[in-house]
């Protein structure tokens, strides 16, 4: 990835994250602000519902006391006290005390529980109210309570009073309907809503949900909800009322208990999470519409800054590729004061002395090759001469001294004189053959090949039980690739590694060539077990007519640095002493220049 | 038409049924018999006969039980006498008996029969239950009401003697009892004018005087009959007049408004009858002293004074007015009704006024002897019940006695009585 | 004519203290204003749209007449016919009209006004004019074709496009359908000018506004709930109470289904306590009664057991394995229905036997309220069961032995279980004389009469 992409990445994604942050800092902020809102105003309704309720109930009481107080509640205590009262009497007393104060239930009770007039249900004269506990009730606060009318049940507030006159006391059970308009007394905000339900019947029935508002759908829905509370207590959930986020509900639920602790019903609080909802949509398109936007701009202007920030870089790389292929004579254009201006001005400067001490370099080198090439050949050749001195000073010598074995001395000294002549000749040879080492021919080659076909060459000497006691192992990987290269010159090197290995091997060992494939690129490898190299010997290796060898040129390995190096790969050297030394080669496969091959071979085949 | 207000709501069983009247006097004293002498007794003093649905009753149970032990229970919901209780009871034993069927003890018999004597708007139901084991049948007999003789009391000393002297169903408007050999009773109803001699103990008719009308009868139709020396009888209706001869008995009627006699002693007065309501329109004849004309008035009576006359009217407007052609007056609470009558007797001021309560009609009228020392009513008696509402009330001829005229609101039969005073408590 | 024993009687003249004490003459004329609740949309007694009941009866008893009447104790009087005669078989009869009598628009009474009339009524039946008289052959044999034609529907109507003219002891003057309905005196009636000059009657009032117009003396006549009757607000009241005619009781919606449902029916009969509802929900009004006519029509109606045994219904109660829950339902505008309901719904639990009330028309039983037509006893079966779709009662002969089993049949049925027979109560004003009811409950306002002043 270029790195104008990774700027511009980079850019976007700091602006992204960062209005992604903010959208998700100010949603969470949001949600719990928008909770805690709903929290407080939920306690605000329940708090409200429980002054109302309490006002209610004191309300009952004041009328119920009103009631207890009347003189017809008198008349019938009166009368209950003289003896059984007469049902009949009484009939319609209760429903008319009830009417004139207002309550939706009135029930005048003896001190036996026993009904004498009701008003809800006229007919119950003469049963026992057994729903509430008379003595007990009576002068607390009104409480909640299951009320039976015969059609149904219904929950109401009650209070009880007495009449108490002589032995037998008039219980005074007056109450209110628990009913919508109840719940409709509820002052409730906006996006809330509440709902009464009378737990009268096990499991849940929609119908005794009370429903002031009248805009209650689903009501089964509430079930899993009023369930938890009659199990746990106060609950809360989530409601769905349709695929819209918009139309979900929290509901919270509120235990309402009897006399008894008993629960009788469920105060259930709605807040609305359409505002949240709504809310958090408008945030998030914000967002959504800033990010974005942000983003465009973010890219528009990253690319604008990613060109303007990177051109001198990419100018840079581009000369640093340069370099990198060779052509150090590479400039950049310096277009700015700033830091990049400064590493242009320094990369240009670096050209330029990389150019210098290049052909410094290549100067030194090159007297230094020159040097090295004087001194090896005045060592190569001072070997050869030598001899050549001795045997012309010892043939004037013997034509001297011994003039009668001088023809024998003549003709060895002529012999001398020719192998060392000859040595003289291979030496230049070799000189001349290094000299002139032909560029490669690039084809696919098959590596694993090549290293067979230089095993075949040293076979003989490498076959089992052989004198030298060097043991071959090879370790190739099948699935080669081809690569690009010159066979011949790849051959050459590699006969030269497995020459080096085996001459460090002269008490015996285990030769190894080794082919791995890697990313791009194949590796050879010569290892051998024999008594290593130390770090300067690795380090002048590959200098020509380096030899650590009684013999050779010491060109051998250089022809394998130059092999490698036209075939643009790398080879390394790793060895310590007592440990063997192992040469790595890398090279590239060259694709390009392998399908350039096959075409001309393609191109060569058609055209013949 | 009866006043269902009037109903004795503390009857027994019966429930709302009609109430016969009952029997009491000479039947009670049988009624005090030892029952052994019930069943001979219930034969001679009682003249019903129930031989004939007891033997009906007897057989249906009888089919049912068979001959055999049966217990045998009875109760009585209807208005029968508890002599015609006892009489139909016995009658039913022997019935039984004689078919064989043997009466035990409840813990002897297989076989329970409940009797009940019930009753409903026209017929006496005897209802037969007869049980055996778990199987239950049912018998009933219908029995037609039978004409019971008026009730007897026990004779108590009474200011106000009421003698039943008519019953019939139709409307009575008024009666008169000749005391001949025979005795004979005339009955002016509102079709016919119907004359009865008493023969051989039974009352026979010996005429029928029809009336013919051809505008209808207003209500509460009244009508007069007045005894005459030469002719027998003349009879008032409204806009008519009928004069009856004495032998042979014939009777002519003819569309009259002369006046209808209100008294003949001490003086005669006459007043004029409307032709189409109940109520005299005020014109009398001769007049009280100077005063012609009164109020409208639904009755009169005169009090004997020692110069003069005070006549009472019952005013149609509730009032009690009292005329003497110089002081007239009227009083405004007397709490009667629209019929007063006078009487003559041999009590107090030997003139007494015989006065309906107010009221309307709903409950049993009663009435009442006064006396009036000066203007205002004395209460001579005590109230004097009728069984129902009176519809007439007109002193007799001789002016000895009243005959009122009521309607029983139990059978609903119309009951003339002649009232007479009796001096003393 | 009866004849009576010549006897001597004198009278126990006891003390009545407080009693009302005896009659003043009627007087003629004045208006008395009655108030009903019933709000009658015709005076046709044709009318298919309203069933019979009091308030049609006493309608039509204002104008027009019938054939015959039937009197107090169910016998059956002169009317417009004078007389009458069933050929052998009672399948063709013939009646023989009143003279001199006329309808409100003054045409005579005809023969053939009168076969008109009754074949309007009665489709199957062939009625002509013969002579002074109609003759009437009916399908099938029936001795109490008499009693039949007392019936409210076979009054005798002169109908016309236009309107209806009656016999009858009033005349419309104004006439508000379901409103008000004003009716003067036939000065020419054949049985006597009613004594009253006219009679205006609102409808459409409920008991309470009726209560309350005769307290404030602008109603004279007023309809009393039979639970308001005794109660202490109506004490110095004149309330007129007719014969406990009106049956109430419960009627279940279908058949029996099964043996367990018989006994549940049975259990539900045995348990309720009619004699606690009639002291306190009645107010000690009404018979309780397990019949279906009233004894005092009847004279076996105490055959048909009215005593509750909870005991009983238990055990009745306890072969059935389980009981499904039946609603009791009640007319809505009946109050009285409605207590009572709740009342067996009570008793009906306590024998349990689940029992909810319910004010929706398809209750499983409910309350019912029937007027029968005629307190001919057979006549009236027949009404009742047609108006409770019963099965038609037969009756192969009057004697009350058929009666009663016809009755016991229906019974047996149990689809009905009679507690009570009502009466009807009326308040009057003390200005009212004479207010009479028949032994069904109609006015008979023929005779009633408005006093001039107190007294």
């Amino acid at each position: 990835m270029s790195f104008r992409r990774k700027l511009l990445l980079v850019f976007s994604l700091t602006v992204f994250v960062s209005v992604a942050t903010v959208a998700w800092v100010v949603s969470v902020f949001t949600r719990r602000t928008f909770e805690r809102a709903s929290d407080e105003r939920t306690a605000t309704l329940v708090a409200q519902f429980h002054r109302e309720f309490t006002r209610r109930g004191e309300d009952v009481v004041r009328r119920v006391e009103a009631i207890a107080a009347s003189e017809p509640a008198l008349r019938i205590a009166l009368a209950l006290n003289r003896g059984a009262p007469d049902y009949a009497t009484f009939l319609s007393e209760a429903k008319a005390l009830a009417d004139a104060q207002q309550l939706d239930f009135l029930q005048l009770i003896d001190d036996q529980g026993t009904i004498i007039s009701s008003a809800q249900s006229p007919a119950r004269y003469g049963y026992k109210d057994t729903t509430v506990h008379l003595n007990r009730a009576e002068n607390k606060p009104a409480f909640l309570k299951r009320e039976d009318l015969g059609s149904g049940t219904v929950l109401g507030l009650f209070a009880v009073r007495s009449v108490n006159i002589a032995d037998r006391p008039l219980f005074v059970v007056g109450g209110r309907r628990l009913d919508k308009g109840f719940a409709a007394s509820l002052d409730l905000p906006a996006g809330m809503r509440a709902f009464l339900y009378q737990n009268l019947e096990p499991g849940f029935s929609p119908r005794l949900l009370i429903d002031p508002s009248g805009s209650l759908q689903q009501p089964e829905r509430f079930a899993s909800l009023i369930a938890r509370v009659k199990q746990h207590g106060e609950s809360r959930e989530l409601i769905s009322w349709s695929n819209d986020q918009a139309d979900a509900e929290s509901l919270d639920a509120f235990p309402l208990t009897g006399e008894d602790g008993q629960l009788l019903g469920v105060l259930l609080v709605g807040n609305s999470q359409r505002p949240y909802i709504e809310l958090r949509a408008r945030i998030r398109s914000a967002v959504l519409l800033i990010g974005g936007s942000g983003i465009l701009m973010a890219v528009v202007l990253s690319t604008w800054i990613a060109a303007r920030v990177t051109r001198p870089v990419e100018q840079l790389a581009s000369a640093a590729q340069q370099v990198a292929d060779g052509d150090w004579n590479t400039q950049v254009p310096v277009s700015s004061n700033d830091e990049l201006g400064q590493l242009a001005e320094s990369f240009n400067q670096m050209t330029r002395q990389m150019l210098q001490q290049r052909e410094h370099l290549v100067q030194t080198e090159r007297v230094a090759a020159w040097r090295e090439l004087a001194r090896r050949l005045a060592h190569e050749l001072k070997n050869p001469l030598f001899p050549l001195q001795i045997t012309v000073e010892n043939l004037l010598r013997a034509r001297e001294h011994s003039p009668e074995i001088f023809e024998e001395i003549f003709r060895e000294s002529t012999s001398t004189l020719l192998a060392e002549i000859q040595n003289l000749k291979n030496i230049i040879a070799r000189f001349s053959d290094f000299s002139r080492m032909p560029q490669p021919t690039f084809q696919p080659v098959s590596l694993n090949d090549v290293v067979h076909g230089v095993m075949r060459l040293f076979q003989a000497q490498l076959a089992a039980g052989n004198q030298l006691g060097i043991t071959p192992q090879l370790e190739l990987q099948p699935d080669l690739p081809q690569i690009a290269a010159d066979p011949d010159l790849l051959h050459r090197a590699l006969s030269n590694l497995v020459l080096n290995a085996m001459d460090a091997m002269p008490s015996g060992g285990v030769l190894s060539v080794r082919t791995l494939a890697l990313d791009g690129r194949v590796q050879l490898e010569v290892s051998d077990t024999g008594s290593g190299l130390s770090a300067e010997e690795c380090g002048r290796l590959f200098t020509p007519y380096y030899t650590s060898k009684t013999h050779g040129t010491g060109l051998g390995l250089a022809i394998v640095q130059s092999v490698v190096s036209d075939h643009n790969g790398r080879v390394s050297v790793n060895s310590s002493p007592g440990r063997g030394t192992t040469f790595r080669i890398e090279l590239p496969v060259n694709s390009d220049k392998l399908a350039r091959s096959e075409k001309r071979q393609e191109s060569a085949q058609t055209g013949a | 038409m009866l006043n269902p207000n009037a109903l004795d709501l503390t009857m027994n069983t019966a429930g709302y049924n009609s109430r016969v009247p009952r029997m009491t006097g000479l039947l009670a004293r049988c009624l005090r018999l030892p029952c052994p002498l019930l069943l001979i007794l219930s034969l001679v003093c009682f003249a019903a006969d129930w031989s004939t649905p007891v033997h009906q009753l007897a057989q249906k149970i009888v089919a049912d039980t068979g001959p055999g032990a049966v217990s045998l229970t009875f109760s009585n919901r209807s208005s029968l006498t508890r002599m015609d209780v006892d009489a139909v009871q016995a009658a039913l034993i022997t019935q039984l008996a004689a078919a064989g069927v043997r009466l035990v003890n409840p813990e002897q018999a297989s076989v329970v029969v409940q009797i009940s004597l019930s009753e409903n708007l026209q017929k006496y139901v005897w209802v037969a239950q007869v049980q055996q084991g778990s199987d239950t049948k049912v018998e009933i007999v219908s029995v037609a009401r039978l004409d019971t003789p008026a009730p007897i009391h026990e004779p108590v000393q009474l200011t106000i003697r009421k003698i039943l002297a008519w019953s019939q169903d139709e409307r009575i408007l008024d009666v008169a009892v000749i005391d001949s050999s025979p005795p004979r009773v005339i009955v002016l109803d509102p079709n016919k004018v119907a004359i009865y001699a008493l023969q051989q103990g039974q009352w026979q008719l010996q005429q029928s005087l029809p009336i013919h009308h051809s505008r209808p009868w207003p209500r509460d139709l009244r009508g007069r009959l007045m005894l005459r020396p030469d002719h027998l009888f003349d009879a008032y209706l409204p806009g008519m007049a009928c004069t009856s001869t004495a032998a042979p008995i014939s009777m002519a009627c003819r569309d009259s408004d002369d006046p209808w006699p209100l008294a003949t002693q001490p003086t005669a007065m006459n007043a004029f009858f409307s032709p189409s309501r109940n109520f005299f329109t005020g014109a009398l004849s001769p007049g009280v002293a100077k005063d012609k004309t009164v109020v409208p008035f639904s009755s009169a009576a005169p009090i004997p004074r020692e110069k003069y006359v005070l006549w009472l009217f019952a005013g149609t407007d509730g009032h009690l007015h009292e005329v003497d052609g110089m002081n007239n007056q009227m009083l405004a609470r007397t709490n009667w009704g629209s019929d007063i009558a006078a009487i003559k007797t041999s009590c107090g001021s030997g003139w007494q006024i015989l006065a309906t309560s107010s009221g309307d009609g709903t409950a049993p009228d009663t009435i009442r002897a006064y006396e009036f020392p000066d203007r205002d009513p004395v209460a001579a008696s005590l109230p004097t019940e009728m069984n129902g509402s009176v519809t007439s009330l007109w002193t007799e001829s001789t002016g000895n006695g009243v005959m009122a005229v009521s309607q029983n609101q139990q059978t609903g039969k119309y009951e003339a009585y002649r009232l007479a005073i009796a001096c003393g408590q | 004519m009866r004849h009576i024993v010549w006897q001597l009687l004198v009278v126990s003249s006891l003390f009545l203290s407080g009693h009302a004490g005896a009659a003043t003459r009627p007087q003629y004329g004045g208006t008395i204003h009655v108030m009903t609740r019933r709000a009658p949309a015709s005076l046709d007694p044709l009318d298919p749209t309203q069933p019979d009941s009091i308030a049609r009866r006493n309608l039509t008893n204002l104008l027009f007449d019938s054939l015959v009447l039937i009197d107090d104790f169910g016998r059956v009087k002169p009317a417009l016919a004078l007389s009458w005669e069933a050929e052998p078989g009672n399948q063709r009869w013939r009646f023989w009209l009143r003279s001199g009598v006329n309808f409100d628009d003054g045409t005579p009474l005809t023969p053939a006004l009168v076969a008109a009339s009754l074949r309007s009524a009665n489709p199957s039946w062939n009625v002509s004019a013969v002579d002074n008289s109609v003759s009437v052959a009916l399908p099938n044999s029936d001795p109490a074709l008499p009693a039949k034609l007392a019936l409210a529907r076979n009054a005798i109507v002169k109908r016309t496009p236009a309107n209806i003219s009656g016999t009858g002891p009033f005349h419309i003057s104004a006439w508000q359908p379901g409103k008000t309905l004003t009716v003067v005196a036939n000065e020419n009636y054949w049985a006597g000018r009613p004594f009253l000059d006219s009679v205006q009657i609102d409808f459409g009032n409920t008991y309470r506004d009726q209560s309350v117009a005769l307290e404030l003396n602008k109603a004279d006549v007023v309809e009393i709930a039979p639970e308001q009757a005794k109660r202490p607000s109506m004490a110095g009241q004149h309330l007129v109470i007719s014969e406990p005619f009106e049956l109430m009781a419960i009627l279940f919606r279908r058949d029996p289904q099964s043996p367990e449902d018989g006994k549940l029916r049975r259990a539900l009969a045995l348990s309720i306590d009619r004699t606690s509802i009639k002291n306190v929900l009645l107010q000690g009004t009404g018979e309780p009664s397990g019949a279906v006519l009233p004894n005092w029509m009847t004279g076996y109606a105490f055959m048909f057991p009215a005593d509750g045994n909870i005991d009983k219904a238990r055990e009745q109660r306890i072969e059935v394995a389980q009981a499904p829950v039946w609603t009791i339902g009640f007319d809505p505008g009946d109050s009285l229905g409605q207590l009572i309901a709740e009342r067996v719904a009570l008793n009906g639990r306590d024998a349990g036997i689940p029992i909810q009330t319910s004010s929706a028309g398809s209750a499983d039983l409910s309350i019912v309220r029937v007027q029968p037509a005629s307190f001919n006893p057979q006549t009236a079966l027949s009404s009742v069961c047609g108006a409770l779709a019963l099965p038609a009662p037969d009756f192969s002969n009057e004697s009350e032995a058929v009666l009663y089993q016809a009755e016991n049949a229906i019974l047996q049925t149990q689809r009905i279980i009679p507690l009570f027979h009502l009466p009807l109560n009326y308040g009057v004003s003390t200005k009212v004389k004479g207010f009479e009811l028949r032994r069904d409950g109609s006015w008979q306002l023929s005779n009633t009469w408005v006093a001039s002043e107190i007294q």
